[in-house]
């Protein structure tokens, strides 16, 4: 099977730091890759550059086979994102955002309509489509951003954080989700740091530490036969420290005695 | 500054103590805030938005400006009759400071943040009412203390050193009277708005003040340089004796006993007794209710985890307008989604209302001001040889005062940071989008004044002026779509404004300045001769062809020179 994206060599620097060192990757489509690494390690630089958001890296990165470098609108539009911070113009209510994020997609208005009613009504969100986002709290601005970022209907859907702020239902609203559009063939690309939900519904974890990728596999492979839990696996790949020990002096560090 | 206003109003440490303060706290929290309003852009000053580089020193700033409004006070102390002066004076101080508080004292009464951030710590509560107070004290302070200083040296200067004790009475008194108009003001707004628009309107408070606040600069002098003026009497306005600000001016008489006849002497007394029961007041009714009002404006944030719903259906026709329009003037999908997100974000960004709508006041005021700088001529002598002269065609240019801010914060926005989306949408070409959103703001903003200015050239000089309004349109838009060429192109809210414009970009704007100079002087040209009517045919078509060029080549911005104009700011 084609990988869907391919990225060859991919390095990314910002001055002296590199960012990404000499990445290699290949996402298959109908996968969920839960991506994960601790703060800093090249997750959003990554994203940026699979969003077309960043194009001065270095190294080939491939859609369906193609060098997005030659067709970075054709990338655009089959992808949908949506941000880690919920950063949105709040002005705005949920319907003339989604509205204006569509004529950027180049969606017609009709079309616009129709799935932003069905998407908001099954996030519970649809009573609240005229009103301004200001008053929103943090949750409901990711429910409009979730919408925004699939409205298009993408076939690559990336996800950075995309459960931070939600309730307990609209997390399993959204877990739900990226099992049904998997089901039909979309790719997902789900960059997180809690742990126990990558584990769970990744059919692939790829790891990245200090700009390369050191671990690329199903989450029984990097268990080699034990029954330890990815957070404990990912604690062992990408720090020295001893946890346990760090939190023990952070405690000793208020006793003065 | 702060330093030396924090040891100022420390020093009374053993009365604080004595009232059940800890100075510690007291000392850390008053720290804090003095420099938080280091930070905060003033009410009369514009907002500087940067937040890469601290914002300091705007206390320094604001007493400075503070000094300056001092000084335009001092022009009614300047006539023969001092009642009189006094009168206008402590009148125009009560005004001014009362529409400075209530478009600014809002952010340091209601700093929500207190909340979340002091209470949950251990502080006891006369800590927490002595530090508000003193904040409270420390921030007018240093409004009123420079604002008085010039009327207080002139008083001094002129009247003896009688008058100079007595003048910080009247200061503290007109201190009172502001305090309770204040309240008063607060009080009505909260009980006939929602606690949600509270902000609104103290925003349009500050707009209507910046108007104020350059209408004073550039007429009162005008005004006060008449003869007509210079010969006012205190005598000549009986209804005076209602206004607490003569109560205070009689109070002069303390100080010269022959400035007012015994009859009205009494008054005096209301000088007094009228700021006492204002306190009174202020303490007894207003300050409870205010508390009540000020806590419903901090729960609209906790609201805001489950806001009512509001669906609404009477604003359909507005939204359906804004839609037609964005149809009818933009081919592309890509030109609507400039337009909608340009004309809707200008509606509702008080940022946006702040800087742009305050412009608008200032055409008529400048004008007024122009028309006027012959000063022999008398108000009707000028309007009615106001067709005679030419002034319509500066008139007609004074219109694009507007457009540079409009065209700043078309590009600008603090919430730049949810442009994003543009560089992960299939955009091809950006121009696009830009263009759009010129054409919302185009619409919304510029034409409506524009069109006003127009009947108004028309009602005055004649139809023959149609003409000129026609050039004037085109010439104003080659400007302002010059500029965006030239120093913004960005997509729409996607810049953050820098407080300091880089030294190229400098120069390009006063470039791109020059152009509607020479422009709207080649017009005039014309205008002051006769026979030259033909050639203003011909600069609508130059016109005409430079607009269609710039046109073009804006909506044909591609990435890669968006890019450059983010990497030159």
């Amino acid at each position: 099977m084609q990988p869907i994206i391919s990225l060859q060599n991919v390095s990314k620097q910002y001055g002296d730091n590199t960012v990404l060192n000499n990445v290699d990757l290949e996402i298959f489509p109908g996968q969920i890759i839960g991506y994960i690494g601790p703060n800093g390690a090249g997750k959003s630089t990554t994203v940026k550059i699979l969003t077309g958001v960043i194009q001065d890296y270095t190294g080939t990165v491939l859609l369906n086979g193609k060098d997005i470098r030659e067709d970075i609108l054709g990338l655009k539009q089959m992808i949908g994102y949506v941000p880690e911070l919920a950063e949105l113009y709040d002005l705005l209510t949920p319907n003339e955002y989604l509205h204006f994020v569509g004529a950027l997609y180049h969606l017609p208005d009709a079309i616009i309509k129709e799935r932003s009613t069905k998407i908001l009504q099954s996030f519970g969100l649809f009573e609240h489509i005229d009103q301004r986002m200001d008053s929103f709290s943090k949750g409901m601005r990711q429910k409009v951003l979730l919408t925004a970022g699939i409205l298009h209907n993408p076939s690559i859907v990336i996800l950075d954080e995309p459960m931070s702020g939600l309730d307990a239902n609209a997390v399993i609203v959204v877990k739900e989700l990226m099992q049904v559009l998997k089901q039909e063939g979309k790719t997902i690309f789900y960059c997180s740091h809690m742990m126990d939900v990558v584990e769970k519904v990744s059919d692939r974890i790829v790891l990245i530490d200090k700009g390369s990728i050191i671990a690329n596999d199903t989450i029984e492979v990097l268990r080699e036969g034990s029954t330890h839990s990815l957070e404990k696996i990912f604690a062992q790949m990408t720090t020295s420290e001893n946890l346990n020990e760090t939190a023990g002096n952070i405690a000793q560090a208020m006793n003065d005695k | 500054m702060n330093k030396l206003l924090l040891f100022l109003f420390l020093l009374p440490k053993g009365l604080y103590r004595s009232l059940g303060a800890d100075i510690n706290h007291l000392k850390a929290i008053l720290k804090v805030k003095l420099m938080l309003d280091d930070r905060r852009p003033l009410s009369m000053g514009r907002a500087p938005q940067a937040k890469k580089k601290p914002i300091r020193f705007m206390t320094a700033l604001g007493v400075f400006m503070s000094m300056i409004i001092g000084f335009m006070y001092i022009l009614p102390l300047m006539l023969e009759d001092t009642i009189m002066g006094l009168w206008l004076y402590a009148t125009v101080f009560l005004l001014m400071f009362s529409f400075m508080l209530i478009s600014d004292f809002s952010t340091v009464l209601f700093d929500t943040r207190d909340k979340t951030i002091l209470l949950p710590r251990p502080i006891n509560e006369r800590t927490l009412l002595l530090s508000r107070l003193l904040h409270m004290f420390i921030y007018l302070f240093r409004i009123v203390f420079p604002m008085s200083l010039a009327g207080w040296i002139f008083m001094g200067a002129t009247k003896g050193w009688l008058a100079a004790i007595w003048f910080p009475f009247l200061v503290l008194m007109l201190t009172i009277v502001a305090l309770f108009l204040v309240n008063a003001c607060y009080l009505l707004i909260l009980r006939f708005a929602k606690p949600g628009k509270f902000k609104d309107i103290v925003n349009y408070f500050q707009i209507a003040f910046s108007i104020f606040f350059f209408a004073c600069i550039y007429l009162l002098p005008r005004v006060i340089d008449s003869q007509d003026f210079q010969s006012l009497k205190h005598t000549d306005f009986e209804w005076a004796i209602l206004t607490p600000t003569y109560w205070l001016a009689a109070s002069f008489t303390w100080v010269e006993a022959d400035k007012l006849s015994s009859a009205t002497q009494w008054i005096s007394i209301l000088a007094v007794l009228g700021p006492a029961i204002l306190v009174w007041l202020t303490i007894k009714y207003l300050s409870p209710s205010f508390s009540k009002g000020i806590a419903n404006i901090d729960t609209v944030s906790v609201e805001a985890e489950t806001p009512k719903v509001t669906i609404q259906t009477g604003k359909k026709s507005a939204a359906q307008l804004y839609l037609k329009l964005a149809n009818w003037l933009n081919a592309s999908a890509l030109g609507k989604a400039g337009f909608s997100i340009a004309w809707l974000q200008t509606s509702r960004s008080r940022n946006f209302k702040m800087r742009v709508f305050p412009s608008f006041g200032f055409v008529p005021v400048y004008f007024f001001y122009l028309i006027t700088m012959n000063q022999s001529n008398s108000m009707v002598e000028t309007w009615e040889k106001l067709p005679e002269t030419k002034t319509f065609v500066l008139l007609l240019y004074m219109s694009s005062f507007v457009v540079m801010n409009l065209l700043t914060m078309l590009v600008h926005s603090d919430q730049y940071k949810a442009s994003w989306i543009y560089y992960s949408s299939p955009i091809a070409r950006p121009g696009e989008v830009m263009l759009g959103a010129f054409k919302a703001v185009w619409v919304k903003y510029f034409l409506p004044m524009f069109a006003i200015v127009s009947l108004f050239v028309l009602y005055v000089w004649g139809p023959k002026t149609l003409i000129d309004i026609a050039l004037a349109l085109t010439n104003i838009t080659v400007f302002a779509l010059g500029i965006l060429r030239v120093a913004y192109r960005k997509l729409p809210f996607s810049a953050l404004e820098l407080m300091k414009e880089k030294g190229n970009r400098f120069f390009k704007t006063m470039f791109i300045m020059l152009l509607p100079t020479s422009l709207g002087f080649g017009h005039y040209w014309t205008t002051i001769t006769p026979w030259l009517w033909w050639m203003k045919i011909v600069f609508i078509i130059l016109s005409s062809i430079l607009l269609w060029l710039l046109w073009d080549s804006y909506k044909n911005t591609s990435w890669d020179e968006v890019k450059k104009m983010d990497l030159s700011a």
